[in-house]
């Protein structure tokens, strides 16, 4: 018997290798699938985009074949015998063998490099690289559907199910509706449903699709959508770095909850915010839009270099732009090309030459600044500006309405230079004594026959000169300085033609040695006010006065340097910003989607090609961010990264469906997409937590339950000031400075201090916190809020013991215990007011055994004040005494504010 | 019943044992096994497998005490950070040649290719306006600013010759804190606290305590950066609340708090019946410990009850908030086994703008407010056997000038210094650190390093050292890729280890 199988496998062993090896060849390598994770895990890091040990890199196809330092390429297309490469695979001598010093590779792996390099080390774009494309959902077995309660109610659920089978799993039934009601109203508004709503819905008046379109409309939807896009927007009321003064940006913060509100298309929220500044015509709310990237920091530390954080800015500003859009970690590409993308060196220049351009400065005035005028001087505006439009050309009334609007284009005289008898001081003010003197190299005026110049001064009789290019040029303006608070001068300006270098001197004998003349801080050029001899022209030049100098809100926002003003950009030398090479030009990197002609190569052109449906990464991050709200848990981790050091997509086919579904039948439309996931049968499910499934799926990653996750700091505090019937429905506005423990802005030196809101201000939306960025509000940062200074993509939920202080002892939350039991304080059944506030908390009544918890609690505080009326009359340090009664309700009511079902929606 | 539940409950029921806590904590970690693990894990369990500082207890406990990677010279740091750049000069850098070109105008050579803070035109040279002595057994020289320190300055191991490349408070903080100058990163003592936990878990494992005022980078120099926020340092007051929220309302027994915990517990244990959640059973094991701490806390912060030499030992003021209280309550923390106790005294900047910043004036006081209690801990650490499993580190966020302040070029009325990045003085002390050693050396006016430089990154690693890591290999994944405390750079400062 042996024998004879021997002899059969004997004949046909020949055939069998031949069939095997027709097998391999016939199944190529997939590069991105197999090779190129064994090359970032192993190789990338010595022979990457940071180091090139041996002249060898794997980043990039061009490279992988060069020849190496030894002279020769490392990989010979198509024998791996002869590459180096896989050669020092096999290498037994320890200083040859690579990984260097590490664990040898698997014979698996060296298997799969050996025959990538056979099949000739063909290179591939990574999946994140290629433009998503339409896929039609999988068909689900009618087993899986049968089972499920909930059934397919959209195609997230084909993609869902079918992964699941793989799995072996299958999923939860549908949470019960009280549960549902309250999820879906926290993940859509940030604060529990309203009561009527949950009954409407539990008695089915409404279906579940009306109830989810019901708290869409809401607007409470923007204020809960906002607060996760102002993470990512870095959004502060303060500068940040060492002085953190305040700084006035809340109308950015409004527009975001007013754009998510109107569902303005993520594309033209996009653009809005990259560069609303150079569309045709902005209107206001476009130029506020802006302030997105004029959330990074402002250092007004004295003595600090104000071009080192102005860089500092811009460069936020692009990790930021591609850490939002694309889920791109570009910060290591500022050094040196990316080490495992494929982003080089020189591409961060090219598109730091797209940022490098606005005219922020990093000044303490935090100019430019869109300046909101109230009605009468909005009218007095418009007045002007059709004054202009009547006698002038388009192009001045263009220049008066930009100076008007934002008092740009202007010289910062931080750039003054070779300072005699004077210096800059601090606050970037140009200081100068008696026969003190400065240049200020590089100005063109345009022809103007202006100068508006801000200061202040504490001293009578100063005479400020302007001569061209030095102390004996031809005389340009002058001014005459007294003791002023601080406003905005004009004087008649002899502009000498084309670009020059500004004198500057000051005089004043009256002053002892080493004494400030005056504080300048900038100089602005315009012609003069056109009509000049109309009637009403006097009236006309009080109002621009009258404007320039007017109180305004201000809001810092980008603004285009004019042509005369541009910066060239260059290459920093291995990221230093003082050592600058090659002149760059704008450019986005090749390996993503093309530039269309169309386009200006400017900010504006960059946000186009961001929001191009052709961009592979723009759709999928916003759909993998916006699930990751809604699941706790993302379709491609980390949730910064999407790229070839992600890991693959859990689900890549719902990925490319929902992005695709976006930008074609949703329109880039929010709504609508968080709409779809939150209609699925996927996300409806109950979150019960089966033992079988918990072996199976930890993480829940393939989701055969619904999600739970504890809420976010602000939902934390707004929902208790929901239940308890505090929370102030105002929206927008200044921040507001609800209670917080005394000392915590213990700033060393600065007047700014934590002035307590009064009246409603208390109880506002934690959205509208003021927020300062050294300093945050305490109770949020505990439950995970982050301090704003960067772009925060995730927020990692923990749970700590500082956590259960907060709810358990902050008065905010206290406050809001006595606020629902005083609800239910005419109430003399104790068992029935613990019910009730429970149903108000929780929209269900608590069953016996959780009853009996609370009334038990509820009797031994009772008994407690009882024996002890000088705590009684202690407690929460009420004017009017609480009674027993009330005190052991608040007690009960802050308990059930602590619940584990409170603090969490599941 | 379900066997957690089942184990929960007993652990419920024998709470009054002494040891319970312990005991609860290993049998659920046990029974927990393999499931899901505490959303903590989540997000980096994975990219993180077979790091050492994982297990399973820490699904319950993020601050479970976990063992170094590596063999370590000492448990808990404390870390004495001069807010505002101590001048070198007047401390500890003995420069008889600057004496000697006090008032000299600053010779180009000095000024060329330079930028400071606020010195503009030329300024003067400025001679240190204390006096110096040799002391102890190794003879190093301390100024006569510091009469206290001369008794324990053969514990201490002198850095003659720190640099950093930044000279603006806020970025060189966070430098020395964060590794970076910029912000989003986590701090020292939160890499520390995630790698190896805490001892105690009724107190906080990362304490910082300031006088004077906050740093000037804010709060991001005890942040978490990108690390759970759990391992952000946890400021502990002198007034109001010693931890935010600690203290329970007004006319609410301790008795009356624990039926409240009580009452949330068992509901909870009940929603862990139904829906099977383990993170429910780490919220329970949260609101335990927060009860624990609320006693625990106000114990340790209390410095009355310190017997009366040490209260002297110190200079102590009970109810204020002082240097010399943060150092006797740093010392009760280690002793209590907090990981990392870091220390913030606000008012170095000596830059001679009033009375209070000159260097003849206000800097002495400075000197006197931190001479006797910085003394007093390093005495008190060793008697108590403390100092060999504890690090003690001191300095500020960088140097000063050799030159007098020139700001906006005018002369001052008082005698002050400019920030100076380019070499200063830092000084170790405790486990594993060479007492009595001096490593680095300045130029004849203490300007520049003329050997033995080393960098804040260097600083860093040896301190993660000290603590039983390789600072190369201690990472996070974040943003797709391993980050570390030193980012690129830093080596161990082996010419001070013992």
């Amino acid at each position: 018997m042996c024998t004879k199988i021997y002899f059969v496998l004997k004949r046909f062993w020949s055939l069998l290798l031949v069939f095997w090896l027709i097998q391999c060849s016939d199944k190529k390598i997939d590069f991105n699938a197999s090779v190129k994770p064994i090359l970032n895990k192993h190789c990338i890091n010595c022979h990457g985009g940071v180091k090139k040990n041996g002249g060898f890199s794997v980043l990039f196809a061009e490279e992988i074949l060069k020849p190496t330092e030894s002279g020769v390429p490392a990989i010979i297309p198509g024998n791996a015998k002869k590459s180096p490469f896989i050669q020092r695979l096999h290498e037994n001598d320890p200083e040859l063998r690579m990984p260097y010093k590490k664990e040898p590779l698997t014979t698996e792996e060296i298997d799969i490099l050996t025959q990538w390099v056979n099949e000739g080390a063909p290179w591939g774009t990574h999946w994140a690289y290629e433009t998503p494309q339409k896929i039609e959902p999988p068909k689900v077995e009618k087993s899986i559907r049968a089972n499920q309660e909930i059934g397919i109610q959209n195609p997230i659920d084909q993609f869902v199910l079918a992964q699941m089978k793989r799995q072996n799993l299958s999923p939860n039934p549908r949470a019960d509706k009280v549960t549902l009601a309250r999820r879906v109203a926290l993940d859509l508004t940030g604060l529990p449903p309203s009561k009527a709503l949950v009954a409407a819905f539990v008695k089915n008046k409404i279906t579940y699709e009306r109830l989810v379109d019901t708290l869409l409309q809401s607007e409470a939807y923007g204020e809960k959508w906002a607060s996760w896009w102002l993470d990512l927007a870095r959004y502060a009321d303060s500068k940040g770095y060492e002085k953190d003064p305040g700084r006035s940006i809340w109308q950015y913060r409004d527009w975001v909850v007013s754009a998510l509100n109107q569902d303005v298309p993520f594309d033209q929220f996009t653009i809005d915010q990259l560069a609303g500044d150079l569309l045709p015509n902005p209107t206001p709310d476009q130029f506020i839009a802006t302030g997105f990237h004029r959330n990074t920091m402002n250092n007004d530390e004295g003595g600090t270099s104000d071009e080192e954080f102005r860089t500092a800015a811009v460069i936020d500003r692009i990790n930021t732009t591609f850490s939002v859009w694309q889920s791109t970690t570009m910060e290591c590409v500022q050094c040196h090309s990316h080490p495992y993308d494929p982003f080089k060196h020189k591409e961060y220049y090219q598109l730091l030459a797209y940022f490098n351009n606005t005219r922020d400065e990093d000044t303490p005035d935090e100019a430019p600044n869109f300046r909101t005028y109230n009605s009468t001087d909005k009218q007095k505006a418009e007045e002007l500006l059709q004054w202009i439009a009547t006698y002038g050309s388009p192009e001045t009334r263009t220049q008066f309405k930009k100076f008007i609007y934002f008092l740009e284009p202007k010289y910062q005289l931080h750039h003054c230079e070779n300072f005699t008898n004077g210096a800059m001081a601090d606050g970037k003010w140009l200081a100068l004594w008696n026969n003190g003197s400065t240049y200020l190299k590089n100005v063109d005026p345009q022809g103007a026959e202006y100068l508006y110049f801000n200061y202040f001064s504490r001293e009578n009789g100063t005479t400020i000169t302007l001569r061209e290019k030095n102390a004996n040029g031809a005389l340009l303006a002058q001014m005459k300085i007294n003791k002023n608070k601080g406003q905005i001068g004009r004087v008649p300006f002899k502009a000498p033609s084309g670009v020059t270098d500004l004198y500057i001197e000051a005089k004043n004998n009256a002053l002892a040695p080493q004494t400030n003349t005056s504080y300048l801080s900038w100089f602005a050029f315009l012609p003069e006010l056109p009509g000049k001899n109309r009637k009403g022209y006097l009236k006309m030049n009080r109002y621009l006065q009258e404007l320039i100098n007017a109180k305004v809100d201000k809001t810092p926002i980008l603004i285009e340097n004019p042509p005369f003003m541009q910066r060239t950009t260059q290459l920093f030398e291995r990221g230093n910003w003082e050592i600058k090479t090659d002149t760059i030009i704008p450019k986005t990197p090749a390996a993503l989607n093309p530039w269309q002609k169309e386009w200006e190569n400017n900010r504006l052109g960059l946000a186009q090609w961001l929001v191009s449906k052709e961009n592979p990464l723009t759709a999928r991050s916003l759909v993998n961010r916006v699930w990751h709200q809604l699941f706790g848990t993302a379709l491609v981790n980390p949730l910064e990264d999407i790229g070839s050091q992600s890991d693959p997509p859990t689900h890549p086919h719902l990925l490319d469906w929902m992005a695709v579904e976006l930008m074609e039948t949703q329109q880039w439309r929010l709504k609508a997409l968080i709409r779809s996931i939150v209609l699925s049968g996927t996300y409806q499910q109950s979150s019960f937590q089966e033992e079988k499934k918990k072996t199976l799926d930890p993480n829940n990653t393939y989701y055969a339950r619904g999600p739970k996750m504890r809420l976010k700091a602000e939902q934390v505090r707004d929902q208790a000031l929901y239940v308890s019937g505090l929370l102030s429905r105002k929206m927008g506005g200044p921040g507001v400075m609800p209670p917080q423990p005394k000392g915590i802005w213990a700033h060393a030196y600065l007047g700014d201090l934590w002035v307590e809101s009064k009246g409603e201000d208390r109880y506002r939306r934690a959205l509208y916190t003021y927020f300062k960025r050294t300093s945050p509000y305490p109770s949020l940062v505990t439950f995970d809020a982050g301090s704003r200074e960067v772009c925060l993509i995730n927020r990692m939920p923990t749970n700590t013991p500082l956590q259960a202080l907060v709810t358990l002892n902050d008065p905010v939350y206290l406050e809001a215990a006595l606020a629902l039991a005083k609800q239910e304080v005419n109430q003399s059944e104790p068992a029935m007011a613990i019910v009730n506030m429970f149903e108000t908390a929780l929209y269900y009544a608590p069953d016996s055994e959780k009853l009996e918890s609370l009334v038990s609690l509820y009797e031994k505080a009772r008994a407690s004040f009882k024996e002890n009326p000088q705590a009684l009359k202690s407690f929460l340090n009420q004017k009017q005494p609480t009674g027993e009664h009330l005190a052991a309700l608040t007690l009960v009511a802050n308990a059930i504010m602590n619940l584990d079902e409170f603090l969490t929606q599941s | 019943m379900d066997p957690l539940l089942k184990l929960i409950q007993e652990y419920r029921n024998n709470r009054a044992q002494d040891n319970s806590r312990r005991h609860f904590l290993h049998n659920c970690t046990l029974g927990l096994g393999g499931i899901a693990l505490g959303s903590l894990l989540n997000g980096c369990q994975k990219s993180q497998n077979g790091a050492p500082w994982y297990n399973a207890e820490r699904a319950l406990n993020p601050l479970a005490s976990l063992p170094p990677p590596f063999s370590s010279k000492v448990k808990s740091v404390i870390y004495l950070h001069m807010v505002g750049a101590p001048s070198q000069l007047e401390m500890f850098e003995y420069k008889p040649e600057l004496q000697k070109l006090h008032n000299q105008p600053c010779p180009d050579s000095l000024l060329e290719g330079k930028k400071f803070a606020f010195i503009r035109g030329r300024p003067t040279m400025l001679g240190s306006q204390a006096q110096f002595e040799r002391a102890g057994q190794s003879g190093n020289w301390v100024s006569n600013y510091l009469p206290h320190f001369r008794k324990v300055i053969d514990e201490v191991a002198f850095l003659k010759a720190v640099q950093t490349d930044q000279f603006n408070h806020g970025p060189a903080q966070l430098l020395m804190h964060t590794g970076t100058p910029r912000f989003g990163r986590p701090s020292l003592g939160s890499w520390v606290t995630y790698g190896l936990g805490s001892e105690n878990q009724n107190l906080p494992g990362f304490v910082v305590l300031s006088s004077g005022g906050t740093p000037d980078a804010g709060k991001s120099v005890w942040g978490s950066g990108f690390l759970p926020s759990v391992y952000q340092g946890v400021q502990c007051r002198s007034k109001g609340d010693p931890v935010l929220y600690l203290k329970d309302p007004n006319g609410v027994s301790r008795d009356l708090k624990k039926g409240i915990i009580d009452a949330i517990n068992d509901i909870n244990f009940k929603t862990y019946a139904q829906q099977k959640d383990p993170e429910i059973l780490t919220r329970i094991n949260q609101y335990e410990m927060a009860y624990r701490m609320q006693i625990t806390v106000p114990e340790v912060m209390d410095i009355q009850s310190e017997p009366d030499y040490i209260k002297t030992l110190y200079g102590v003021e009970p109810g204020k908030e002082s240097f010399a209280n943060n150092c006797l309550l740093a010392r009760k923390m280690v002793e209590e086994g907090v990981r990392f106790v870091q220390l913030y005294d606000w008012g170095w900047d000596s830059h001679g703008t009033d009375h209070s910043t000159a260097v003849d004036l206000g800097l002495r006081n400075k000197c006197r407010e931190i001479d006797r209690p910085i003394t007093a801990l390093l005495l008190d650490l060793k008697q108590r056997g403390l100092l060999e499993e504890t690090l003690v580190v001191w300095g500020g966020e960088f140097g000063r000038t050799p030159m007098q302040e020139t700001r906006e070029g005018k002369t001052m009325k008082y005698k002050g210094r400019d920030h100076h990045g380019e070499a200063f003085t830092m000084w170790m002390a405790g486990g594993g650190i060479k007492g009595g050693a001096v490593h680095g050396e300045t130029d004849p006016i203490g300007y520049q390093s003329i050997s033995g430089s080393v960098s804040v990154h260097d600083i860093q690693a040896t301190i993660l050292h000290l603590l039983g890591f390789d600072h190369e290999q201690f990472t996070f994944d974040f943003q797709g890729r391993p980050f570390r405390l030193t980012d690129v750079h830093g080596a161990v400062i082996n010419e001070i280890l013992a």
